[in-house]
């Protein structure tokens, strides 16, 4: 009863925080791969063209938000070709660092 | 002289008249963004489950593009496809002009956030 007991707990405590853990990024790593992304994603007002329409503010975008879209650029299931194109270069650790890091910016105070 | 002054002022009152035309109505986009709160938070920040993208202060022909684009099917996503489906332009337009305008952003832009 205590060993249950115990073990319910130990692993109600581990787990979470293992899975959290394992399911994020390296920031740092992040930071040096998202040298590209601000080609397009580090000017301020900048647009794409044709459509004509301001690309994205992504820096503290949320994190499980980021995985998905890079994913679905990187499948294809996205249309943006410039995006597109990024995404098929990334590995899935590339796009768990590059969400890591972007997702822990903050605005310019 | 006159018309040293006042072709540039008319040229800005062009552009202002075309971007307000544009930008659709913040106060009817409130009133719209009802449904879009149980996901993307009461303040637009997607607070409770990052699987929901923050739209808070988001660029305002961006949050409308992703609109439409999800009307259309050319994002495919069941829940975001559902509610999209339902809009008119107007709607979008509106919607995007609510969010884009939240006060509370989180979000920014990359300078000088990268490694030289």
């Amino acid at each position: 009863m205590t060993r249950a007991l115990l073990l319910a707990v130990a692993l109600s405590i581990a787990l979470p925080a293992t899975a959290a853990d394992t399911a994020k990024g390296d920031a740092a790593a992040g930071k040096l791969k998202v040298y590209t992304c601000s080609g397009c994603h580090g000017i301020p007002g900048w647009k794409n063209p044709y459509p004509n329409y301001h690309v994205p503010r992504i820096g503290g975008q949320n994190y499980d938000y980021l995985v998905v879209a890079l994913t679905e650029y990187k499948k294809g299931e996205r249309s943006h070709p410039t995006m597109r194109a990024q995404g098929e270069s990334l590995s899935d650790q590339d796009i768990k660092d590059i969400a890591t890091y972007l997702s822990s910016l903050t605005p310019a105070p | 002289m006159t018309i040293r002054i006042f072709a540039p002022l008319a040229l800005v009152l062009c552009v202002a008249s075309t971007s307000a035309f544009a930008a659709g109505d913040a106060e009817a986009g409130k009133t719209k963004a009802a449904a879009c709160a149980a996901c993307h938070g009461p303040d637009g920040n997607a607070g409770i489950d990052p699987q929901y993208p923050r739209l808070a202060g988001q660029y305002r022909d961006y949050i409308a593009k992703a609109l439409h684009e999800y009307k259309a099917g050319d994002r495919k996503n069941p829940i975001m496809a559902g509610f999209a489906g339902t809009l008119t332009d107007a709607d979008i337009e509106d919607l995007a002009a609510y969010f884009s305008s939240l006060p509370e952003s989180k979000l920014t832009d990359l300078h000088g956030k990268v490694s030289e």
